[in-house]
């Protein structure tokens, strides 16, 4: 009985026509299934390590103590170390490493000094090192990760929000909608901004990261998701009035299943338009935050945090700027992309102009 | 027109002293007043009137779907089978409406939602209220759609309201309407918006299910050829007053009130003189918002006393079941007497 809409159908057939759109949304989608597995591609953990005939896979496992493998301490391995330490032993033993065989938070100093490295084949920083001797690509890789998926939850939930909210209003009108008008119209007037900087200035910094970055989020979301009520309110005081919304009354169906069944799949189609909108939006918001210093908290690799970096020392470590802006650039067009051709598939005038 | 007599005579559907007001820019707006009429089981009542004299407005409030916050029932009761639906918790209401009531809209373009398909719209009422799984509740659909018409029905459940036409959409909602096998289903202009041809099929097809389902049928049309067609009785609506009402011989033969007599000879016939004039009733319904003391069709009648303009006459009885609110009825119904 499932099947979609032949107006879904089409609506898919044209996106898929949109060559440039088409190509940027599988490019970003390959991009997030890799970033899924993206240990196995940057990181400093082994994929295999093959000691005394029996093979160990640490990428997702406990960590193990470098006595695991015969060496002398046990803090976690140094599977570079390790590799070495292996082929000079030349027993047999021996450890695939990631082709990127770093993490984002580990430093490279080659003294005592931290200093930006330029990129290099021979020492595998492929993009370089940053200011604090990390590796650019392993902290560029994790921290557009991070940017994507911030940004699809950041997405996620304020279309949540914003179309109970939206659909609310619109759906029981009345002295409902009228104050919660007024309240959004108050409640967006509230500097984004400066709550942030406010909220971050208020919690402790021994709050961990995942929790901070949580925090990051609802902040955002809670100022963010106003915008989304006007277009969702509209739709459903126009859906409400059309005859089959009283037709599904007619044959008795409750509140719930009016709005749900029937009113909000067709209000939501004009939503869709705008997804990649939001999410283009929210890494700029994040890049934006970050690079001012109140984005995401460190030592999380952040592609704003590294535009910092980059602006700080264009002249003696221009590989740092140009790593950070040529990603932002590409992600940012990619999903630009993907926008304007959904917004271009879901154009109905293209079925109405006589050409 | 067999039905009525051969069943109880108890009304399915009692409708006394409707009243029903507005809110709107030029304050409350009474759109029905006192409106009293009742449908047996298995009969149809045709109710009758031009736009405006709150026929469609009579049958929103027997379902309990004024518009909100505007619209409410000030007075009367509306009593189906015994129960006042008036004072039914919404619940109640939810298992009445659609399982023993149905009702059809004007507009088949738009009653049927976009984004689902025939036959889950067909099945929604089903599975609402007869408790089916789902594929019992799409096979009984399927049924209902063969009944009402439709050719190749198990090709039309997986199609969009899009891809049907004018016509056959109208027959998906009488299908969607009566797949509970309702007692009573109210057809709101179920005609208006369809081609003369359609029409007679829409109108052949419901008697057929009535028939069938021996349901009640309550039709709102401002057609007089319609009502005339279909229905056992009729109630003459205008500016929210029922004028007139009776069986159709009643309405058509021996009509009492000046306003039915009025719209019946505007009415061109095949007898009439070509490029003569077809008699008008002069004059314009008056506004809702500034109704006269009176009777309401005061300003237009061309028999009006100065009575007329102080207070709205009183039902009387012509005959049997056939009453008007006219005070002259009787000087201006000269077939009265000659027809008893």
């Amino acid at each position: 009985m499932f099947s979609l809409n032949p107006q879904t159908r089409r609506m898919l057939r044209r996106f898929r026509a949109i060559r440039r759109g088409y190509v940027s949304f599988l490019i970003l989608s390959a991009l997030l299934i890799v970033s899924l597995i993206g240990e196995l591609l940057v990181g400093s953990r082994a994929i295999i390590v093959s000691y005394q005939g029996q093979w160990h896979f640490p990428t997702y496992t406990a960590f193990h103590p470098g006595t695991d493998f015969g060496l002398d301490y046990s803090f976690e391995t140094n599977y570079r170390e390790l590799r070495d330490v292996f082929r000079a032993a030349n027993e047999g033993d021996w450890v695939l490493m990631p082709p990127v065989p770093y993490n984002p938070f580990e430093s490279h100093a080659s003294g005592d000094v931290y200093k930006p490295e330029p990129p290099s084949l021979a020492s595998r920083h492929y993009l370089g090192t940053d200011t604090t001797s990390r590796d650019i690509l392993a902290r560029l890789f994790y921290g557009t990760r991070i940017a994507l998926f911030f940004s699809l939850a950041f997405m996620a939930s304020v279309y949540l929000i914003g179309i109970a909210v939206g659909c609310a209003m619109g759906y029981f009108g009345g002295v409902f909608d009228l104050l919660f008008q007024r309240f959004i119209e108050i409640w967006s007037n509230v500097p984004f901004l400066y709550m942030v900087i406010i909220v971050f200035s208020v919690i402790p910094s021994t709050f961990s990261v995942p929790v901070r970055i949580f925090v990051l989020l609802a902040v955002m979301v809670l100022f963010s998701w106003t915008s989304m009520t006007y277009y969702m309110r509209t739709e459903t005081y126009k859906e409400k009035a059309k005859d089959y919304t009283a037709a599904a009354r007619v044959i008795g169906a409750s509140t719930g299943r009016i709005i749900f069944r029937h009113i909000l799949p067709n209000a939501i189609s004009t939503l869709v338009t705008f997804m990649p909108f939001t999410v283009v939006a929210a890494i700029a918001a994040i890049t934006a935050l970050d690079f001012l210093g109140f984005g995401l908290p460190p030592p999380t690799p952040s592609l704003g945090e590294l535009l910092r970096q980059g602006t700080a020392t264009l002249r003696t470590a221009p590989w740092i700027v140009g790593a950070a802006f040529g990603t932002l650039v590409l992600l940012l067009t990619l999903v630009a992309f993907i926008g304007e051709a959904i917004r271009e598939s879901f154009d109905p005038k293209k079925f109405t102009v006589y050409q | 027109m067999n039905g009525p007599s051969s069943r109880a005579d108890v009304a399915l559907l009692a409708v006394n002293g409707l009243t029903v007001e507005f809110d709107t820019d030029e304050g409350v707006v009474r759109a029905v007043d006192g409106v009293t009429f009742d449908v047996k089981p298995g009969e149809t009542l045709g109710i009758v009137g031009e736009s405006g004299c709150g026929k469609s407005v009579t049958a929103l409030s027997i379902m309990r779907l004024l518009p909100q916050p505007m619209g409410r029932i000030v007075g009367g009761e509306i009593l189906f089978d015994g129960e006042n639906l008036r004072q039914l918790p919404l619940a109640a209401m939810q298992r009445i409406r659609g399982a023993r009531i149905g009702m059809v809209f004007q507009e088949p373009m738009t009653a049927l939602n976009p984004v689902h398909t025939i036959g889950r719209q067909l099945a929604e009422s089903l599975l609402l209220h007869e408790g089916l799984r789902p594929n019992d509740a799409l096979r009984q659909s399927m049924d209902m759609l063969h009944r009402v018409g439709i050719p190749a029905p198990d090709v039309r459940m997986t199609e969009y309201p899009h891809q049907l036409s004018g016509g056959m959409r109208q027959r998906v909602v009488m299908a969607i309407a009566l797949a509970c096998k309702p007692d009573l289903l109210i057809a709101d202009e179920p005609t208006t918006a369809l081609d003369v041809t359609v029409q007679a099929q829409i109108l052949a097809l419901m008697r057929e299910l009535q028939d069938d389902l021996g349901m009640a049928v309550v039709l709102i049309t401002h057609d007089l050829g319609v009502i005339a067609e279909t229905s056992d009785r009729a109630v003459v609506m205008y500016a929210g007053r029922i004028a007139e009402h009776g069986s159709v011989y009643d309405i058509f033969d021996r009509p009492a009130h000046p306003y039915t007599q009025g719209l019946l000879t505007s009415i061109p016939t095949l007898s009439t003189m070509r490029k003569s004039k077809l008699p008008v009733i002069e004059g314009m319904v008056p506004s809702l918002a500034d109704l006269p003391q009176g009777c309401r069709f005061e300003n237009r009648c061309a028999h009006r006393q100065p009575r007329c303009a102080e207070a709205p006459p009183e039902r009387e009885l012509v005959a049997g079941t056939h009453g008007v609110s006219c005070y002259r009825w009787r000087e201006l119904t000269p077939s009265a007497a000659a027809n008893p």
